[in-house]
């Protein structure tokens, strides 16, 4: 059984009146159990060159459905303007813009649940990772 | 008015060599590098209905601004977990101790944040989220 670990801090000194710090780990396990996530895809790397257009990163269908999967989605680019919009099964969740990252649950649940991504421009570099409950 | 998210994925034997990925970003406006500067702050709610309950309403006014979410369900059962849906389309499953955070373009005033506690029974207890909203549209109106 692997131990993979995953956490967040999020802080600022300036957006209250009051310092905001919130700290949080989790140890990520397979569905409905404290048994740790098995799989991996590792790190990857993806420019999506030439005419931009809408890619897909994990197609639902190749992944068992209603499991405890983790995604992990950055956008490398420096300039501000530019974005990932990051859509579930044709449903958009939200614009990744330069420099952000995103870390969240996917179930895989139908055949249709795809993980796209669409770059707001050419050439632009995705980072991300599965972690995988199969 | 820096408000930075910091990540850490760690583990020493999910592959054959170490996984160990670590970074930092600055919550900005959208496509600008203007810090956010609004916020729900950390809010916590006990959940019993199996069925999807509004978390965050999508707001017309905030359609592709910068927002982002941030979601913990603190139960410590491994068998309890809250589903996650964006306009009735379900993202995944958060899982005891589990966290997500992510962007959220409101692209329609359907694409509210919704969540259940889908296995929920009498006898599991309520389910405690916690949860946050940065962003930068002034007109959300929490709770709305």
């Amino acid at each position: 059984m692997a131990t993979t670990i995953a956490d967040i801090t999020i802080t600022s000194n300036d957006l209250l009146s009051d310092e905001l710090s919130l700290s949080t780990s989790s140890t990520l396990t397979t569905a409905g159990s404290a048994t740790g996530v098995t799989g991996t895809s590792g790190l990857g790397r993806k420019t999506v060159a030439g005419a931009h257009g809408q890619y897909t990163l994990f197609d639902g269908s190749d992944y068992t459905a209603d499991k405890a999967h983790k995604i992990y989605l950055k956008n490398t680019s420096t300039t501000a303007a530019e974005y990932f919009l990051i859509t579930v099964n044709a449903e958009d969740v939200g614009r990744l813009y330069a420099g952000d990252w995103a870390f969240f649950p996917w179930s895989a649940h139908d055949n249709d649940c795809d993980i796209k991504i669409d770059p707001s421009a050419n050439d632009m570099t995705l980072e991300y990772m599965l972690l995988t409950d199969d | 008015m820096a408000t930075t998210a910091t990540i850490t994925l760690e583990s020493l034997d999910i592959a054959g060599d170490p996984v160990n990925v670590s970074k930092t970003t600055t919550c900005t406006k959208a496509g600008t590098t203007t810090d956010l500067d609004q916020t729900t702050g950390l809010n916590r709610v006990h959940l019993r209905s199996t069925t999807n309950k509004v978390l965050l309403a999508a707001n017309a006014e905030g359609n592709d601004l910068s927002a982002k979410v941030y979601i913990i369900n603190k139960a410590t059962d491994p068998t309890l977990y809250c589903t996650i849906t964006i306009n009735a389309q379900t993202v995944g499953k958060l899982y005891a101790g589990d966290w997500m955070f992510i962007p959220w373009s409101q692209t329609d005033t359907s694409a509210s944040i919704e969540i259940a506690a889908t296995n929920w029974t009498a006898s599991t207890g309520d389910i405690p989220v916690e949860y946050a909203l940065f962003h930068e549209d002034t007109d959300f109106l929490t709770n709305a």
